[in-house]
């Protein structure tokens, strides 16, 4: 099933690091897209925006922020906003994706994703800002759902439910993280599957697979080390649900070389067959 | 006059989604010790504030609530209480700002060594929360910061943390083609005293109690030093290309550049390296304004020639 905002299918993506940088720029490594982290290339003038451009001119580039806090209950941050947008026009991103998260409260930001309480009045707050966003992009956002430690003695519903709700209610689209969908899984106690299911899949434009750290008490979305099995199997799992939406590796600890850490990425192919 | 570049000139520093996992010296204070937090129900903005308070609070002091009141707001998994699940947020948030001020500051933590540097990296979190979107700039008060610190290599550290500022500075600045000798070919004789020059933009001369610059290079270099005592240092930072450059300035160049800097014709500048210069023999002085500048265009401090 196409997404219904008709986004392309890129196919099999990279998340854009520094590590990586020679070896792209000086290569040219055919790579179906890159993802790039929206806050590594704002307040800079020099050369972070350099390499950005001659990525941008070589490859499609996808927009993926951290510091949205699309959940606070701080005023939206208009400056952010502009910046944000300014960003999407030079890179020539097809699309601009954050986390349903909020990062920080009274003007300060934890640079952290943390997590949303699933009540009535959070959701109605997270639409309204996710429409004045859309609005302002002139686009639609695309919502990853994050991976989490911690739920609210309060919530009155499911993150999936809370996921699927705001997609609807403020239309707009889903980045689909599998290995998010994991990691909570294990960290809350519940069936991966029983996600997936209640999930508006018309909607997923994007999906994620990471690697991630096992405590045995506890899963953190690490983004070190390759995808393990179970990750991969969700992945296809997601695929029957949404053939043809493009994937992205993220590796964000001890990152291998770029020739390892784009094999792993298409190890994906194994899962969802060459329709991606 | 030797010109260094630094070696990760890639140099940008990632800033992911991922939940960062950098083990801290310090182990963390004991949970639970402070009194309940509130009572009642609470909406998004109070239960929002209530977890960025305890997740911002320094790893080494007692987070401000009990597992009581923890539990009120956050559950407890099979294998987490409700603190020890908020406390996966906690260890995130500094560790990822930790690993932010390890990014700018390497040089600095070695000086320091990492119990100290940690410790200090603590204060300074608890000085300057983040309030941007980007981390580029959240080191920016180190250099002031350090100053504070009650450490007899105080001075010594606001220096080097100086320097490695620069150098992030000089990555974020916008970028710039440096002009050569072939540039100043085109120049009639005549506009040679009112020309103007534009620097690099990313240039930043600085003015150091220490040392800091050999003492840097020499931790690159592997061959880290002792630190050094006091003795004055200029040294000017800027990036040509994908190079950020650290040029240790004598006070004629020093005067020649900052006067260019200013505004000044290039021959008002000279005028001032002559005047640096009274009482050398004639023929040296001749020789060393005339190198000054040379070496100044061959080092890639100016991008323009304004006639």
């Amino acid at each position: 099933m196409a997404n219904r905002f008709e986004l392309p299918n890129l196919g099999i993506g990279l998340g854009l690091r520094t590590k990586h940088y020679s070896t792209i720029l000086e290569q040219r490594p055919a790579v179906d897209w890159f993802e790039i982290l929206s806050e590594n290339y704002m307040r800079t003038a020099g050369r972070p925006l350099d390499f950005l451009d001659q990525v941008a001119d070589a490859y499609p580039v996808v927009m993926h922020g951290v510091s949205l806090s699309i959940g606070s209950s701080d005023p939206l941050d208009r400056q952010y906003l502009t910046e944000l947008k300014a960003l999407r026009d030079r890179a020539k991103a097809r699309w601009v994706s954050d986390h349903l998260c909020w990062t920080g409260v009274a003007g300060k930001n934890t640079h952290d994703l943390l997590p949303m309480p699933y009540t009535e009045e959070a959701l109605a707050h997270v639409v309204a800002r996710v429409r004045a966003v859309q609005d302002f992009l002139g686009a639609p956002l695309a919502l990853e759902n994050p991976s989490s430690y911690a739920e609210f003695a309060g919530d009155s519903m499911r993150e999936w439910e809370f996921l699927g709700r705001l997609a609807e209610e403020a239309d707009c689209a889903l980045l689909l993280d599998v290995n998010n969908v994991y990691v909570s899984s294990k960290n809350h106690g519940f069936d991966p599957l029983t996600y997936l299911n209640a999930l508006p899949f018309d909607r997923v434009v994007q999906c994620h697979v990471a690697g991630h750290t096992d405590h045995g008490t506890h899963i953190i979305d690490s983004h070190i080390g390759p995808v393990i099995e179970p990750v991969w199997r969700l992945l296809a799992a997601v695929h029957q649900r949404c053939a043809g939406v493009p994937v992205l590796l993220e590796w964000d600890a001890e990152i291998p070389s770029f020739e390892d850490t784009h094999a792993e990425a298409l190890r994906a192919r194994e899962f969802i067959g060459a329709v991606a | 006059m030797n010109r260094q570049t630094t070696a990760d000139a890639l140099g940008l520093h990632e800033r992911a989604s991922a939940t960062p996992e950098r083990a801290c010296v310090s182990p963390p204070a004991e949970l639970g010790q402070a009194p309940a937090w509130t009572e009642g129900e609470l909406g998004l903005r109070a239960q929002q504030e209530w977890f960025a308070a305890i997740v911002s609070t320094p790893r080494d002091e007692p987070a401000p609530v009990d597992e009581r009141s923890a539990a009120r707001l956050i559950t407890a998994s099979a294998t987490l209480s409700s603190l020890e699940r908020i406390d996966i947020y906690r260890r995130a948030y500094h560790a990822r700002l930790l690993e932010c001020l390890v990014d700018d500051y390497p040089v600095l933590q070695h000086a320091l060594g990492e119990e100290a540097f940690e410790a200090a990296c603590r204060r300074y979190v608890a000085r300057h929360p983040s309030r941007a979107p980007s981390l580029n700039y959240f080191g920016q008060y180190m250099a002031d910061f350090c100053r504070t610190l009650d450490l007899p290599e105080a001075g010594f550290a606001a220096d080097l943390a100086a320097l490695e500022w620069a150098i992030v500075l000089a990555i974020h600045a916008p970028t710039a083609t440096a002009i050569g000798f072939e540039d100043l070919g085109g120049v009639p004789s005549e506009r040679w005293p009112g020309a103007r020059f534009r620097v690099n933009p990313s240039l930043a001369v600085l003015h150091l109690a220490y040392p800091v610059n050999a003492y840097l290079q020499a931790y690159r270099q592997g061959q880290p030093s002792a630190r050094p005592d006091a003795s004055p240092i200029s040294v000017a930072v800027y990036r040509t290309g994908r190079s950020v450059w650290r040029l240790e300035l004598e006070p004629t160049m020093v005067t020649l550049v900052e006067s260019l800097a200013n505004g000044s014709t290039l021959e008002a500048g000279l005028t001032r390296v002559q005047a640096l210069l009274a009482g050398d023999p004639e023929q040296e002085v001749a020789k060393k304004v005339a190198h000054c500048f040379q070496h100044s265009v061959s080092s890639g401090l100016f991008t323009e020639i304004l006639l």
